[in-house]
């Protein structure tokens, strides 16, 4: 496949957004100067069969529709795949803030957007909020085909289990064989979603909720809503996909057809524009870094011995890879840490942990031979294990499977990095030494939150279904972000002076610290830590319970959802679509961002998830005699805090 | 759409549709200008709602049948096929549906197991659609078309057949039908089936990734069919995969035909092929330089290739040569080897198991015995 010369058509500009499939980038093309989307999939580390993308990029190259994100094309460079689209300046919808009026014009363009697919033949299988995208001027775009299929012949149906469960038509669910119909349910949950913020059930774990839809009456649109937009919900979610009607007939309905001018639209991609810029974040786009490949002589001696005859020697890739910047704009790698887009708590997809896409299962009518069973679908067990047979089931491992990628999307060993953080997070041996001491805790501060604090609210926020919490966390979030960005050396001092300050309250102390230096012996200590799941779920809602309860034995490290757990999942795709963050309104001053009433409960959990990231930091043997010397040094840092942030040492 | 329909009819009777799609298809070929990609377009879209029916309203069978007969007589297939790729977008989907329609179409009488009428047609009469159709492959418009047509044909193993054996004018070529076919004479090599070789590796990924899946099910399908094609052509076949596909430059396709051809080695009809395969030196060497590449999916999917070898009860004086000139090497490689996929036990299994194996080769080269 000779292409790799293609990429250099395009200017590859800062990143739009980012998840486990990979980064998308906003570019221009250099030939019409067009701004494009490109998404770049390391395949290296996509263990998926690459059929199934393939099988997305043909389900897109064979629409043209203006309801439908155009694709343009798509190439390799080296084990990346690019694949460039139309470019969408509004972005996700962002459910929860639209009027019925601008619900309206959503669904009608959808209902366009479906009205084609299903004359094509394609069923999308995956409608929903999060993929829609808004183009500049109000356009309304179905994207990501991550999971939609082609069907062949008209009349045929499918069977195979895909979609997100909260969205996913009861006909889909049960497997009893679907059609275009099972869009239009989607669609009607989509409406609620928009209408209410969140789709129906948002507080059930999804694996009950795939029980329940099958089984419980459709859902309704209740609240202060016009009688048409009920109706219209109503209609969408007939459960019998016979007497469901079609996107054709939908169009006729009363709610649609009085819907206003997709311009009316415009208006919300402004209003995001301008809280965009009215918010006084640290501005510092990441740009797009090119990976070099340099040819490194090949080690001889390692070589294999193929009797006297030297053995064709590959073309081998050299190991060695440098980065280069690709324009002036290069950032430290550090510093890239500093821009609050690339923290993943983003309001802007607030549903994002039960998004859940169930994907790549394959279908029973597709092929025979065995094929690999998507990790986190309910049915993964299944697969059987034949030895000798190529090993078609890779990749169920998903211990290394993050929710977010934080890892450079060049480094094709992103895996692994989870399992590494309690050992990386053990301070370094070196920890008291006072040297430099500003230095030192501004460089720990950072890495802190790179490693503890940052992790452990992506994993919260991605354990959080209600969107208020889910808001609290993401400005929380923002809140260190800056707060590392600012003064890196605050967040270490920040942690410093809150284990003091827990250690001296007896139940507090309890709860969290058990294994303080005093009285726990080195070997017990990782093990005898608070149980985390516990901890988390208190103070909040039944669904996190459940999540934790489902998310199987939960370890007292890392509190990690199960990898059956469809929520993961949600992810891979999810972040793969462009993403032009939103960022979260009125985080310029960090008290500002936190608001006081649930400090107590953040700090709480703060704490919580830092213990569980930091397991070695109480209890390295030898490191007792320390704490004289660091109590002293944060003694005199909570005098100076105390000066500069009043209302936080208070 | 039904009101689109009714218009269309209105202009076209659904008998003269074949003819005039030909005459337009025709003039794509000729001068420029002399092309009216409108009208064909819509003629093409006509013939398609008459095929596939509407939500509304199917055709009768009778239509159907005038209509695939007409197709025929006119020798369409054929050159829609050519000139698939100067259709217009829509067209070539259009085109696409229409191939799909008629190729699955049985007259009212017949019986459901009989082989639908274009495509017994095809498969006897005018294997030059097929190869055609695999020419599609050429151009970038074409190859998702023509590749979705291809693959739904190649379920039936006589049209594979005729892909498998095309050789042009030769004798025993499927030029001259199915039936004409000598599955003894090896193949010269000149025939579209060795052509997949190249586009699978020179074209564009979208190309390429298309046709390897063609590729892919023309080698997987057919149990009978396939493992006496590779017999016979076994040195050409694998000659062309090693060095062609295996170490392409493009790691999709390098990545993807390791993989083909662990599953083309470990499926059961072709046992008489993997044994002729891993008793090569040859064939090892490559697959050992695999394990050394520095792209972890492609050294995983050597592994499955690699271990074939080495589970082999009958090796081969060559092959244990080769294992026992690199024994300690390979222990030391293979203990860290993928070290990472720690939650894969069926990978860690089998990798535990070669290096028993390896560990336990009797020091000098055994002749083997069955």
């Amino acid at each position: 496949m000779a292409d790799e010369g293609v990429a250099s058509h395009y200017q590859v500009l800062e990143e739009l957004g980012r998840g486990s499939f990979g980064v998308v980038y906003k570019a221009i093309e250099k030939r019409t100067g067009e701004t494009v989307a490109i998404k770049h999939i390391d395949l290296e580390s996509s263990e998926d069969d690459i059929q199934e993308i393939q099988q997305e990029i043909s389900v897109l190259s064979t629409c043209a529709s203006s309801y439908v994100t155009q694709y343009k094309a798509s190439f390799l460079r080296g084990h990346k795949l690019w694949i460039v689209m139309e470019y969408l300046g509004g972005g996700h919808l962002k459910p929860g803030s639209f009027s019925e009026g601008h619900i309206a014009i959503i669904c009608r363009e959808l209902l366009f957007g479906l009205e084609y697919l299903h004359a094509e033949g394609k069923i999308h299988r995956d409608i929903k909020a999060a993929n829609v995208l808004l183009s500049e001027n109000g356009k309304v775009k179905l994207a990501d085909f991550g999971v939609a299929a082609q069907l062949t012949h008209m009349k045929s149906q499918r069977n195979t289990f895909v979609g997100t469960p909260f969205w996913m038509a009861p006909e889909v669910i049960q497997q009893a064989g679907y059609d275009f119909k099972a869009d239009i349910w989607s669609l009607g949950i989509t409406a609620i979603e928009l209408a209410l913020g969140e789709p129906p059930h948002a507080n059930t774990h999804p694996m009950k909720v795939l029980f329940q839809i099958p089984k419980n009456p459709p859902p309704r649109l209740e609240g202060k809503f016009s009688k048409e937009f009920k109706d219209f919900v109503f209609q969408c979610l007939v459960k019998d996909p016979d007497h469901r009607p079609t996107a054709k007939e939908l169009l006729k309905h009363r709610f649609i057809r009085s819907a206003g001018k997709v311009e009316a639209l415009q208006e919300l991609v402004h209003r995001k524009q301008m809280s965009d810029a009215r918010t006084d974040r640290v501005k510092l786009p990441v740009f797009y870094q090119e990976t070099l490949h340099t040819i490194s002589p090949k080690d001889n001696s390692d070589d294999w011995v193929f009797d006297t005859v030297k053995s064709v020697a590959l073309p081998k890739r050299g190991t060695v890879r440098s980065r280069k910047p690709s324009s002036a704009f290069a950032v430290e790698d550090a510093m890239r840490k500093l821009d609050v887009k690339d923290g993943p708590l983003q309001p802007s997809t607030p549903g994002t942990v039960r998004r859940s896409t169930v994907r790549r299962q394959p279908s029973a009518a597709q092929q025979s031979s065995v094929r690999r069973i998507s990790n986190g679908s309910p049915r993964a067990s299944i697969a059987p294990k034949c030895p000798l047979q190529p090993d078609l089931s890779f990749g169920n491992s998903g211990s290394t499977m993050r929710l977010f990628r934080r890892v450079p999307s060049d480094s094709s060993a992103s895996a692994g990095s989870h399992e590494a953080q309690p050992n990386e997070n053990r301070p370094p041996t070196s920890f008291h030494a006072p040297v430099d001491p500003n230095s030192k805790e501004a460089l720990l501060g950072r890495r802190l939150y790179n490693r503890a604090l940052e992790p452990c609210l992506d994993e919260l926020h991605a354990q959080t279904a209600a969107s208020s919490k889910r808001e609290a966390l993401s400005r929380l979030s923002d809140a260190f972000a800056l707060l590392d960005s600012v003064d890196p050396e605050g967040s270490y001092h920040f942690l410093r002076n809150l284990v003091s300050v827990v250690s001296q309250d007896p139940k507090l102390d309890v709860a969290f610290l058990r294994n303080n230096p005093q009285n726990s012996g080195p070997s017990k200590t990782p093990l005898d830590g608070t149980p985390q799941g516990t901890v988390v779920i208190k103070g909040r809602s039944a669904t996190a319970a459940a999540a934790a309860a489902s998310g199987g034995p939960v370890s007292p490290t890392k509190f990690v959802m199960s990898q059956e757990n469809p929520h993961l999942l949600s992810h891979r795709r999810r972040h793969g679509s462009q993403t032009p963050d939103l960022p979260p309104p009125g985080q310029g001053r960090v008290e500002r961002a936190m608001p006081r009433s649930p400090e107590k409960e953040q700090r709480d959990r703060e704490k919580m998830a830092l213990e569980a990231k930091l397991p070695g930091r109480q209890a390295v043997p030898g490191m007792e005699h320390c704490k004289a010397l660091s109590d002293l040094l944060y003694t005199r840092w909570t005098d100076g805090l105390r000066a500069r942030w009043g209302s936080m040492a208070a | 759409m039904a009101f689109l329909f009714g218009r269309a009819r209105a202009r076209t009777n659904t008998s003269d549709l074949p003819k005039q799609a030909r005459e337009h298809v025709a003039r794509l070929e000729g001068p420029p200008g002399t092309a009216k990609p409108e009208e064909l377009a819509r003629i093409l879209s006509q013939m398609k709602q008459v095929l596939q029916g509407t939500h509304e309203a199917d055709a009768s069978p009778e239509q159907l049948l005038q209509l695939v007969t007409g197709i025929i007589e006119e020798d369409l297939l054929y050159l829609l096929a050519v000139n698939l790729h100067r259709l217009p977008f829509e067209s070539r989907k259009d085109t696409q549906v229409i191939f799909s329609y008629v190729f699955r179409f049985r007259p009212p009488t017949a019986s459901t197991k009989s082989e639908p009428l274009a495509l017994a047609y095809v498969v006897e009469k005018r294997p030059q659609v097929l190869v055609e159709l695999c020419r599609g492959y050429d151009h970038k418009e074409s190859a998702t078309p023509a590749g979705t047509v291809l693959r739904e044909i190649l379920k039936n193993e006589a049209a594979a057949a005729i892909i498998l054996y095309d050789d042009g004018d030769e004798q025993g070529s499927s030029a001259r039908g199915v039936a004409a076919i000598n599955r003894d004479r090896p193949q010269s090599g000149n025939g579209v089936f060795w052509m997949f070789f190249n586009w699978i590796d020179k074209s564009s990924f979208e190309v390429a990734a298309d046709a390897f899946t063609t590729f892919r099910e023309l080698l997987t399908k057919h149990k009978d069919l396939v493992p006496k094609y590779l017999s016979v052509n076994f040195e050409l076949f694998f000659e062309k995969y090693n060095n062609i596909l295996v170490q392409s430059n493009s790691y999709v396709t390098k990545r993807q035909s390791i993989k083909l051809l662990g599953e083309i080695l470990l499926d059961r009809s072709n046992y008489n092929v993997m044994t002729a395969y891993v008793d090569r030196g040859e064939h090892l060497k490559i697959c050992m330089n695999l394990l050394r590449d520095d792209r972890k999916m492609v050294q995983y999917e050597g592994f499955h290739v690699f271990k074939v070898f080495v589970a082999n009860p009958h090796k081969s004086v060559p092959v244990q040569k080769i294992l026992l000139m690199n024994r300690e090497k390979l222990l030391h490689f293979l203990s860290h080897f993928l070290e990472d996929r720690t939650d894969d036990e069926q990978f860690i299994d089998e990798r535990e198991f070669l290096i028993k194996q390896i560990r336990n080769m009797p020091s000098t080269p055994v002749p083997p015995q069955r």
